[in-house]
């Protein structure tokens, strides 16, 4: 019985033509944004610009060559052959296209290079694209000693009143217990994955929030109400079934729509690097959670999943107390762009709350980048987790208030 | 037993009192609420559908109240609203089955009675069809077929004929009569004629009240004023309609032939008539010249 209501509430849903065209809108934006994810170039020994599947394999064989753990050797020789580099003709000359010849002997140590200019930055802060360039292979043995050092010296002065002591502490151990020499290897997969995640979390969002946004208002709308409420079960199993439309319209399109992005990028890209830690990234060096790039996919994925449904079921909510769908759709937006506006208070207490907003969830990628610490009893947990736990227990309890506020109308 | 029981009803919608006091009861049979739009029709049938709470009395059903009951009186009750919302997209066969899924038929059942009411009410070969390039008639049996697919002990109908067509109109009229074999029907109206063939009961509301309730016949036996049939040249017509209700004005050769309600005779040529249901309906709802209320016979 259940299942038939539920049938039909998810036919109610995708008959329309809105949806039909909200769906189409969605595959169209996933296949541009794929094609974004996808797109990694190449620079050959002729200084030529090359794209698609080869260029992948010779970036992919170009950086594999420099694979394996960065320790202090892997290190010094990376800062030699870059200085050889920079001392080539090609890479000293004005002439463009002798720059880009130089530059394609760079990519296969560009990812580490990267890693140099972050460890050996003059401030915490600080980034200076051609720090390596003038570096000499002695800096070699300070290459990790850097991240914490840095990170110290923020914390006792720029950063000074921004945390409490526990969590300064708590920042500090989570540097030192990232295991080190860490692996390198080629990961452009992961990183294009990581890069455009938030752009499809998004997407997906605001496609769901059209279409679970008329669940319980069209009922209204349609002026269908009073058959369903003087039904059998229009005030217990029938209205469960529109939550679990709502359910599984979300994790169904969500899903499809982050296993379909991830599964192309990675299917172009490759899947190496899964394993590493996400500090080696240049983008995330300065990350304090200590997870590999996988235990990141899965994050993202997660938290997506978990900011979808709650922004989707308080979108529900909206639509069953008061009865339109309008007002509805517009959840997921106020909700994903707002925070945008309020975002640049450079205020710590403003930041330690913006970070609790549900946009952050479709956003992981950035939440694992920022500093934002919340001691709770006594322990200090990272946002990330925060907001995970927060809004998975805040959809759950959204279920029966959602329940007993549209059976009563 | 079969009783629905109202006692002492009452709905106000912030100052406004919808129902008054209103008590009821009723069995098996064909009962027709009549009055003008704005008489507290719907705000009853949509407390008698568990749809809204009533300010004040109860309603019981074989002695338990209706609202407590909850999904055990909700399987008794076939309810065709006023304003009929239906899912556009979905076909009428669609419809109906997820209809039948919230009323608790089991599938077997439900395809059963959705096919047989499909027969019933006409609808067999728009089966198919999407619910929103249906005519307005094709919605009303499809109405109609949703409110009987529980096969409901209490069938309750709000202006079932509203909009229709003279012909879909007796149509519909003779289908609801087929209907209410062995159940309790109650059936709104502001159209006489709809309730004058079908109804073995018929409740007059007004301004939230039930004025009066029967029979027709005894309706029509204890209506205190009496209708005559008066001649007069046309310029005297208007005196006429100002002075008293007049449930017809006719044209004949020289003048116009008059149906005048009226405790007295209102002139000395005027002929005592054996009074109708339209002309109880006028006597109770009409007004003298100048009516803005809704009432067509």
């Amino acid at each position: 019985m259940t299942i038939r209501m539920l049938k039909y509430e998810l036919k109610k849903v995708f008959l329309k033509t809105g949806s039909r065209i909200a769906m189409a809108l969605l595959l169209i934006l996933m296949g541009i944004t794929c094609f974004f994810a996808m797109d990694v170039s190449y620079v050959d020994g002729e200084g030529n610009s090359q794209r698609g599947p080869a260029a992948v394999a010779q970036l992919r064989a170009a950086q594999k060559a420099w694979s394996g753990y960065l320790d202090e050797e892997k290190i010094r020789k990376v800062i030699a052959e870059n200085l050889r580099i920079r001392n080539t003709p090609e890479a000293l000359s004005q002439n463009i296209k002798e720059m880009n010849i130089a530059y394609g002997w760079q990519q296969g140590i560009e990812g580490i290079r990267d890693l140099l200019n972050c460890s050996y930055a003059e401030g915490f802060r600080e980034h200076d694209y051609y720090r390596a360039d003038s570096l000499t292979e002695d800096a070699a043995s300070d290459f990790y000693i850097n991240r914490t050092r840095l990170l110290r010296e923020w914390l006792e002065d720029e950063a000074e009143d921004q945390f409490s002591e526990a969590e300064k502490a708590y920042l500090i151990r989570q540097y030192e217990n990232l295991e080190t020499p860490f692996y390198y290897d080629y990961m452009a997969g992961w990183q294009q994955l990581f890069e455009f995640s938030p752009t499809i979390i998004m997407l997906t969002m605001l496609i769901l929030g059209y279409l679970v946004a008329g669940i319980f208002s069209n009922e209204f709308t349609w002026k269908c109400e009073a058959v369903f409420f003087s039904s059998v079960y229009g005030r217990n199993k029938a209205v469960v079934s529109k939550i679990k439309a709502g359910f599984w319209i979300v994790t169904g399109i969500y899903f499809m729509s982050f296993l379909f992005y991830s599964g192309i990028v990675l299917l172009h890209l490759g899947t190496d690097g899964w394993n590493l830690p996400v500090q080696a990234s240049w983008t995330s060096w300065k990350c304090f959670y200590n997870i590999t790039n996988l235990q990141k996919y899965f994050l993202i994925g997660m938290g997506g999943y978990v900011g979808c449904l709650f922004i989707s079921f308080l979108s529900m909510l909206i639509s069953a107390k008061t009865k339109s769908t309008v007002t509805a759709v517009m959840v997921p937006v106020i909700l994903i762009f707002m925070p945008s506006f309020i975002a640049n208070i450079d205020s710590p207490a403003a930041n330690k709350i913006i970070g609790l907003l549900p946009d952050q969830l479709l956003q992981i990628k950035m939440a694992l980048g920022f500093f934002n610490l919340y001691s709770i009893g006594g322990r200090v947990i990272g946002e990330v987790s925060v907001i995970m736990i927060l809004y998975g227990v805040l959809t759950a309890a959204l279920v029966p208030v959602l329940y007993q506020v549209y059976r009563r109308l | 037993m079969m009783e629905l029981k109202i006692s002492d009803l009452r709905k106000e919608f912030k100052d406004i009192a919808a129902v008054r006091n209103v008590s009821y009861t009723m069995s098996t049979g064909v009962y027709g609420l009549l009055g003008v739009n704005g008489a507290g029709k719907t705000t009853l049938m949509r407390m008698l559908c568990t749809l809204i709470r009533p300010t004040g009395g109860s309603i019981t059903w074989n002695g338990r109240d209706i609202f407590e009951m909850d999904g055990d009186y909700r399987k008794l009750l076939g309810y065709l609203p006023q304003e009929f919302g239906y899912y556009p997209d979905f076909t009428v066969y669609d419809y109906l089955m997820y209809t039948a899924s919230i009323k608790g038929l089991r599938p077997v059942t439900a395809r059963q009675r959705t096919k047989l009411l499909l027969k019933q009410v006409g609808m067999e070969k728009a089966a198919d069809k999407k619910m929103k390039k249906l005519s307005g008639g094709m919605k009303r049996r499809v109405g109609i077929a949703q409110a009987m697919l529980g096969n409901p002990q209490i069938l309750i109908l709000d202006e079932p004929t509203a909009g229709l067509d003279p012909k879909e109109r007796i149509r519909f009229r003779n289908l609801i009569s087929e209907l209410s074999e062995n159940r309790l029907v109650l059936l709104s109206t502001h159209i006489v004629s709809d309730i004058a063939y079908i109804a073995n009961e018929i409740l007059l509301m007004q301004d939230g009240e039930i004025r009066a309730a029967g029979t027709a016949q005894e309706l029509i036996d204890a209506m205190p004023q009496q209708v005559w049939s008066v001649e007069a040249v046309k310029e005297e017509a208007a005196s006429y309609m100002k002075a008293y209700k007049v449930s017809n004005v006719k044209a004949i050769p020289g003048g116009v032939s008059l149906r005048v309600i009226s405790s007295e005779k209102p002139a000395g040529h005027a002929v005592l008539e054996t009074a109708t249901l339209e002309d109880l309906f006028l006597y109770y709802f009409g007004e003298k010249e100048n009516d803005d209320k809704d009432v067509e016979v």
